[in-house]
Order: C-alpha cells, then sequence, then structure tokens
C-alpha cells in the first residue's frame, strides 16, 4: 500500500502523535454525547440548510440579536437568536404558515421544547442551552423540516 | 464488524452499530480536531458537530468505505471553523454559512483522505514515534512535549522550549517538515 506520507498535513501528523501517545484521551462525555446523538436522527425529515441573510457574515456580536435563514424547497425558518446570562433565546419564524396544527420543535443535546406556532407562523423559547441546535417544524400529513444543527455559544 | 454490516445496521436504526461506530472513530476525530488547538470545549463541540452532520446526512451514504473519510472531512471543517472564529470574532452564533453546510452534507464521494487515514493508526504512531525518536533538537522536544501538554498555550510551550514565542510556530512547521520527509523516505525503502 502506498501512503503518500508527503500528503499528510501539519494537522494528521500532530493528531496521529498525540493518538499514539495516549496522552489527550477523549472526554467519557465526548463519547457518551456522540452515542447519543443517534436518538436525535428524523428520518423522512428535509433539511433547511443555511441561506444568506442580510446581516454579513463573521460580523461581530454587539449584543443584538442575530439572524439566521434557512430554506428547504418553499419551506423558510427564520431565526433571531440572543444570548443572555448564558443561555440563549430563539423568536422564530415559518413562511409561508403552515396549515394550523403546525408544532415546532427546538432540539438540543439536552432538551427538546416543543411549541405551538401562532396564526402568523412565529414561535419563541427562551433558555436554551449553549450549544448546537436544531429546529424542527412538523406539519400535517407532511415530511418534517429540519435545521441544519447550528452552534450558539454566548 | 464490517464498514458495510456496520452501516447496514445504522440504517436500519440499530444503536450497537452506531456505538460501534462511535467506538471506532471518536479517538481519532477528537484527535484531529485536537491538532486544531482547540480548547476541550471547542474540541467537544467539533466532536458533537461532526456526529450530528452524519444523523443529517445518512440517507446519503452510497459507499459505507467513505463513512471515515466523510467524517474526518467534516471533521477538520467544523475545526477549521471554530479556530477561525475563536482567533477572529467573537460570535453569538455560529451559523454554519451555506457552502459550508452544503458541502458537509454533499455526496459521500466527495470525501478524500486515505492517506491522512492511515496515519491514525497504531502501527502509523509507532512509526512516528521512532522517526521521532531520531530526530535533532529542538524537534525531538518539542514533538514530545507538544503531544504531552496537549492544552498548553504556544507561549508556554516555547518557554518550556526555551525559544521566543515568535519562533514556536515556524520551528514546528519545519520539524514537521522533516518528519514527513523522514517518513517519505522510510516509504520509498523497500
Amino acid at each position: 500500500m502506498t501512503r503518500h506520507p508527503s500528503t499528510i498535513d501539519d494537522e494528521f501528523l500532530i493528531a496521529a502523535l498525540r493518538l499514539a501517545s495516549g496522552s489527550d484521551p477523549v472526554p467519557a462525555r465526548v463519547t457518551e454525547a456522540a452515542r447519543a446523538v443517534f436518538g436525535l436522527r428524523l428520518p423522512g425529515a428535509a433539511t433547511a440548510h443555511p441561506m444568506a441573510t442580510p446581516v454579513p457574515r463573521g460580523v461581530r456580536s454587539t449584543g443584538q440579536p442575530q439572524l439566521l435563514r434557512f430554506g428547504a424547497g418553499e419551506l423558510t425558518v427564520e431565526l433571531e437568536v440572543s444570548s443572555l446570562d448564558g443561555l440563549v433565546d430563539l423568536a422564530g419564524q415559518i413562511s409561508p404558515c403552515p396549515d394550523a396544527g403546525a408544532l415546532v420543535e427546538i432540539r438540543t443535546l439536552h432538551v427538546v421544547e416543543s411549541r405551538r406556532l401562532s396564526p402568523t407562523g412565529q414561535f419563541a423559547v427562551t433558555g436554551l442551552p449553549p450549544g448546537w441546535f436544531s429546529v424542527v417544524c412538523h406539519r400535517p400529513e407532511r415530511s418534517p423540516v429540519a435545521t441544519s444543527w447550528t452552534r450558539i455559544r454566548p | 464488524m464490517s464498514d458495510q454490516r456496520t452501516i447496514d445496521g445504522v440504517l436500519a436504526d440499530d444503536q450497537t452499530a452506531w456505538d460501534t461506530l462511535v467506538a471506532r472513530f471518536t479517538g481519532p476525530l477528537w484527535s484531529v480536531v485536537r491538532a486544531y488547538d482547540l480548547s476541550p470545549a471547542d474540541a467537544a463541540d467539533a466532536v458533537q458537530g461532526t456526529w450530528l452532520r452524519l444523523v443529517e446526512s445518512l440517507h446519503t451514504i452510497r459507499d459505507p468505505a467513505l463513512i471515515g473519510p466523510w467524517l474526518f472531512t467534516t471533521a477538520r471543517r467544523e475545526a477549521a471553523l471554530l479556530s477561525r472564529r475563536r482567533r477572529g470574532e467573537r460570535l453569538v452564533a455560529d451559523p454554519a454559512d451555506a457552502e459550508h453546510a452544503r458541502s458537509a452534507s454533499a455526496d459521500f464521494g466527495q470525501a478524500h483522505a486515505d492517506p491522512m487515514l492511515a496515519v491514525l493508526t497504531a502501527d502509523e504512531g509507532r512509526r512516528l514515534w521512532q522517526a521521532v525518536d531520531e530526530m535533532h533538537e529542538p524537534c525531538r522536544s518539542l514533538f514530545r512535549l507538544m503531544a504531552s501538554a496537549p492544552d498548553a498555550g504556544v507561549r508556554q510551550l516555547a518557554g518550556r522550549l526555551g525559544m521566543p514565542s515568535g519562533s514556536y510556530g515556524p520551528t514546528r512547521g519545519r520539524c514537521l517538515n522533516r518528519l514527513r520527509t523522514m517518513l517519505t523516505a522510510r516509504e520509498a525503502t523497500p
């Protein structure tokens, strides 16, 4: 087998040295979280991918809410993200507004919050733990749509 | 368990098969993201993000042999993003940008990292350290220190090596190049 070591970049060399030295073991919580992630799969769900927003990417935190936008097909999920005391608040808008009976789930690795949509397609959730989250829109008689997992650290 | 059987199990909602993937790849993934000088908290986020993207992308798996390269490609992207953000701006949110998310969940066929993955085996690790033991200073001490103190910052590492902070990065780069050259020479030896 030819391995072409010249194509191995710095990070892989460093990783291999550290892995072999055994001096940086994986914390147990990282492995536990990886196992638990399997419970978060959503068979049949469409993924809403990030879309450009009016807020320039890489903007510095100014304490103002940040706008995120995700799209899957005709459905758009817009989120205003703000943080207070280390926790995260989300205010969302689903467009076009789904039929009555639609339910939104805000999922993190640790908690799942459910919200009924307002008649205009809005929802809000406060006090989320920092880290990864995804918003799932469950619509009557249609496939769910889940936003691509996004990380928030206040 | 073979890659094919493991992936078949994962696609059939078998948690045990998923745990097999986690047991096999989480250690190397952790080491790879840590090599981007991420803190333990950021490294944990990068590894979790990688597994979350796999859950998101399960339905796109066509070739089980590509799952390793795909995981490492995704982890490196997450780590590079976090590392860039940490060095630059302090953000409220890390919205994976459109390009990032699309490429991360794109076709598994786009992941190519076999030569790099080969280095993350126990045998290769031993070979690397044998090569390090044959190196001159400061490379030998630099690698030993870098491996034994993964959370030490540049200033601390440079201080313990008796060099100015500004010299650490270039020296590390030269030592890594030398190590690569030694490996290439060994590959060429029958």
